[in-house]
């Protein structure tokens, strides 16, 4: 829901803030009318009151939500020791009831790795919304937070959307700390730093900021740090809520920001000195910042061979320049320059356009539409129907729609191809650039041909030099140009080869290994 | 402060003066010289290294960049008398070079689109280069230059396998020393607008370079015009040159590849506006940034929409055709171009020449930022 700027209702009711804002009570009573305030309609908190000790006189109370701990944990390392061990105590040097009760709890008794105290309601609250249990003792103005975090989650799977032949499949969950065990497993260094960020003024979504302390530059990690502090919503879901804070361009369709579900990839960014950034509940992780012509380069590229890598990834630019101009460039020749066309295939298209009613542009971008929402209708529909749809437009309207002379086959052709090449773009958010820009180079080209086309280019590269991303010019390592990083854009630099990080601003640890490593022969 | 490096004002300055040229000037120096067309055009290196010795002299000796260096040397009031002419000249070559262009295009590609169309798109996407700044542009001259330059020089090498005749050379000297000298000059005004070095040179990264970028772009320009001129005599020999509006033209439409790919002139005109895009952007600029320094202003920016009209306007209205464009472009411009380029820059010279070194601290005067 949004709220307005200003508006009383973006914060929370007075009386919550207050409760909130209070520090925790000595008086266990006082704690347990303030959280039954708090917590009030929240079926799910659980408030378990207990007595302990020798003579039973000293009173607790354990707070949690159900379905976000481990509740064997509680009963059996929290409560258990708590209600029978402690009372069965027989230490001398723990003389009962003079020893302060709440530090002999936490040192002695709580069987739990993880374990601090808090001193303040808010504290509290966040504590047992992220999945800890919290307790609280009468007479102590502090709570123990035991770390109990355990709910369902859905396991560590392979990748769906960056589909590898070679390379590591493991992909990122929902879990923030399955993630960041992902990444810690691969990069088995104390300068990976993982600096935690509280966001959302409700929800509370722990984020994390990820990078290599020797290799990112301190100016862009300061820089970063610096947007996520500002960030003030009710609510992160996603990543992609981030991102739009985090980018330094907001009117664009061009994303300066990767993004991606595989953990190797994210350790190949933060080695090469950028920041990832990943959001509790999101499987998706940023990588910043990037250039356009990284988002060709795919994490298998570097596990290939360097000679089919970089054929791959020429293929791959190919591709984009297909997906981007085929269509455009085909109504173009087409429409008004189709001397540029060889003769016997400018009469087997002419024959073919023959019978078609519309104009090639108008044909084009019929086809172009129904193809992008025949892809659209593929992705949402359930899985099961996905395919038939996808079959039933590609062979039974296709067919349909040339039979009875809407379209001509080769305009056909071309759009199919240009989908196929589209397919070939390792990043969805690259593909969705393309596939908008696709359709301006249609209206330009329709309207005024090559000259068009041109103008839309130089527009769109007007634009997308102008554009930084956290920094790094959007078009590097073209302009500025820079022959070192540009022999691992284009083509794949073969690793005997790479002896530097690619170029960024600031950054002091240049060197990625050791020179002359391969022997001549 | 903007910064650009070298390669990023090698970039803008062969934008300024080798996409026309590559079109117009081996025409005009055929015209005048027929089948030693290619010796003229490598003539002109030594009056474009004299050029760029002024040029660097200038840059070395002076402590603002231009226009205000003229108040320096030739007094304030001339100074700004010139610097006022000077904007006026940098929007004459934009608004020639536009129109120039868009007449080509007109005539050759869609004849049916009216001029206005194609001059308003072109200033629209100048005026977006324009207003993201001096850095965006050189970002973009650089990309245009990358990928365009490879590409007028595989043309130029496709259309000499295509047909050759070597004997087409001869004669050797075969013209009248003023025609030469003339045909030289033809080549050497278009060099006057590296004069933009005066500016840019300010905002290089490494400004003690600068000379030998002039000269990397001097040696680019010659060589692309040069090979350019020698194919078109070798292909078709110096009458039949004699005989068209623009033999480069006529090159690249003769070039067949595998019997499959033919008349690629589009593809070509396609490429051109790009680099003719890079040369008004860079014209622009100037006129944009000496208009900013003549009368103080703070920033350059938001000339570019007001000027836009003017370039359209006077785009529109100059010539009837594209052939009394040409005369514009080889004898109008020639001698402003002379005037204000070269004469100019040499009388700045000469006075520079007897005045004091600069005070120490900015005893290189490339070292001051702008104004």
């Amino acid at each position: 829901m949004r709220y307005r700027k200003g508006s009383k209702k973006q914060g929370l009711p007075s009386n919550v803030r207050e409760i909130l804002a209070k520090p925790i009570s000595d008086s266990l009573q006082e704690n347990l009318d303030d959280l039954h305030l708090l917590l009030d309609r929240c079926s799910d908190a659980v408030f378990k009151e207990f007595t302990f000790g020798p003579n039973r006189e000293n009173r607790g109370l354990v707070i949690f939500f159900d379905g976000l701990v481990n509740k064997e944990q509680i009963e059996i390392n929290l409560l258990k020791s708590m209600m029978l061990e402690l009372n069965m105590r027989n230490d001398n040097s723990y003389p009962w009831p003079n020893h302060d009760v709440f530090n002999l709890v936490k040192e002695s008794i709580v069987s739990l790795a993880e374990v601090k105290t808090i001193d303040k309601l808010q504290d509290l609250c966040h504590s047992i919304s992220s999945g800890d249990t919290v307790l609280l003792i009468d007479g102590y103005n502090i709570g123990l937070v035991a770390g109990t975090r355990s709910w369902q989650t859905r396991t560590v799977g392979s990748s769906e959307n960056e589909v590898v032949v070679r390379g590591p499949r493991e992909a990122f969950t929902e879990t923030l700390r399955f993630n960041t065990a992902l990444i810690r497993r691969r990069i088995k260094s104390a300068n990976l730093k993982m600096e935690s960020f509280v966001l959302g003024r409700i929800t509370k979504t722990d984020v994390v900021l990820c990078y290599i302390d020797s290799i990112a530059p301190d100016q862009l990690v300061a820089e970063v740090k610096k947007r996520l502090g500002k960030i003030d919503i009710d609510g992160i879901l996603d990543t992609g809520y981030l991102e739009e804070f985090l980018e330094d361009n907001h009117n664009t369709i061009f994303s300066q920001m990767e993004y991606t579900e595989k953990p190797d990839r994210v350790c190949g960014h933060l080695l090469e000195g950028q920041v990832c950034i990943m959001v509790d509940g999101s499987p998706i992780a940023l990588i910043a910042p990037t250039s356009f012509p990284r988002f060709w380069i795919a994490s298998e590229d570097y596990y290939e061979r360097y000679i089919p890598g970089s054929l791959f990834r020429i293929m791959r630019f190919l591709a984009f320049l297909v997906s981007l101009l085929l269509p455009s460039l085909f109504v173009a020749a087409v429409t008004y320059h189709h001397e540029m066309i060889p003769s016997p295939l400018y009469l087997t298209i002419a024959a073919a356009r023959e019978i078609v009613p519309f104009p090639a542009f108008v044909e084009a971008l019929l086809l172009e539409v129904t193809f992008e929402m025949l892809r659209e209708a593929g992705i949402r529909l359930p899985r099961g129907i996905g395919p038939a749809i996808s079959i039933v437009g590609a062979l039974i309207i296709g067919d349909a729609a040339v039979k009875s002379g809407l379209v001509s086959t080769p305009m056909v052709v071309v759009v199919a191809f240009t989908g196929i090449a589209s397919f070939v773009i390792p990043s969805y958010n690259a593909a969705i650039v393309v596939r908008m820009a696709r359709f301006g180079f249609l209206f330009a080209s329709g309207f005024l041909g090559l000259f068009g086309i041109m103008i839309a280019l130089l527009l769109m590269l007007i634009h997308m030099s102008s554009l930084n991303s956290l920094g790094l010019p959007y078009l590097s390592p073209i302009a500025p140009f820079n022959w070192r990083e540009l022999t691992d854009v284009f083509v794949r630099r073969p690793w005997f080869k790479s002896n530097m990080r690619p170029y960024m601003k600031g950054m002091e640890n240049e060197f990625r290994q050791e020179t002359s490593q391969v022997s001549d022969k | 402060m903007i910064r650009i490096n070298n390669l990023q004002i090698y970039c803008m300055l062969l934008l300024i003066t080798a996409p026309l040229a590559y079109l117009i000037t081996p025409a005009i120096v055929t015209h005048m010289v027929g089948n030693n067309n290619w010796l003229a055009v490598l003539t002109a290196i030594i009056p474009g290294s004299l050029l760029i010795y002024v040029y660097t002299y200038i840059l070395k000796k002076s402590t603002h960049p231009f226009p205000i260096m003229l108040e320096d040397c030739l007094g304030k009031v001339i100074g700004k008398i010139l610097g006022f002419s000077y904007i006026l000249v940098f929007l004459l070559g934009t608004a020639i070079t536009l129109r120039i262009f868009t007449s080509f295009i007109g005539s050759s590609i869609t004849p049916d689109t009216p001029l206005s169309v194609y001059i308003g798109l072109m200033l629209l996407a100048g005026y977006y280069a324009l207003k993201t700044g001096l850095e965006n542009m050189a970002r973009v001259s650089q990309v245009l230059i990358l990928f365009g330059l490879p590409i007028a020089f595989l043309i130029l090498i496709i259309s000499i396998i295509e047909k050759h005749d070597i004997g087409n050379l001869m004669p050797l000297l075969n013209t009248s020393y003023q025609n030469f000298g003339w045909a030289v000059y033809e080549v050497f005004f278009i060099l006057g607008n590296l004069i933009a070095i005066l500016t840019l040179a300010y905002f290089s990264t490494d400004r003690d370079k600068t000379p030998r970028t002039l000269f990397y772009v001097l040696f680019t320009h010659i060589g692309l015009i040069a090979l350019s001129s020698l194919i078109i005599i070798i292909h078709f020999g110096s009458d039949y040159a004699n005989l068209t509006s623009f033999p480069t033209f006529k090159l690249i439409r003769s070039i067949t590849v595998g019997d499959f790919i033919q008349n690629i002139e589009a593809a070509f005109i396609a490429l051109w506006i790009i680099g003719i895009f890079g040369a008004i952007i860079t014209k622009w600029f100037m006129a944009c940034y000496v208009t900013q320094q003549v009368f103080a202003l703070k920033d350059y920016r938001f000339i570019a929409a007001p000027t836009s009209v003017i370039i359209g306007i006077s785009s529109l209205m100059m010539g009837s055709n594209i052939e009394e464009e040409g005369i514009i472009l080889s004898v109008i411009i020639a001698v402003v171009y002379g005037i204000f380029y070269i004469l100019i820059p040499l009388l700045v010279f000469f006075t520079l020449l007897f005045k004091p070194n600069p005070a120490a601290g900015v005893e290189n005067g490339l070292k001051a930022p702008p104004a």
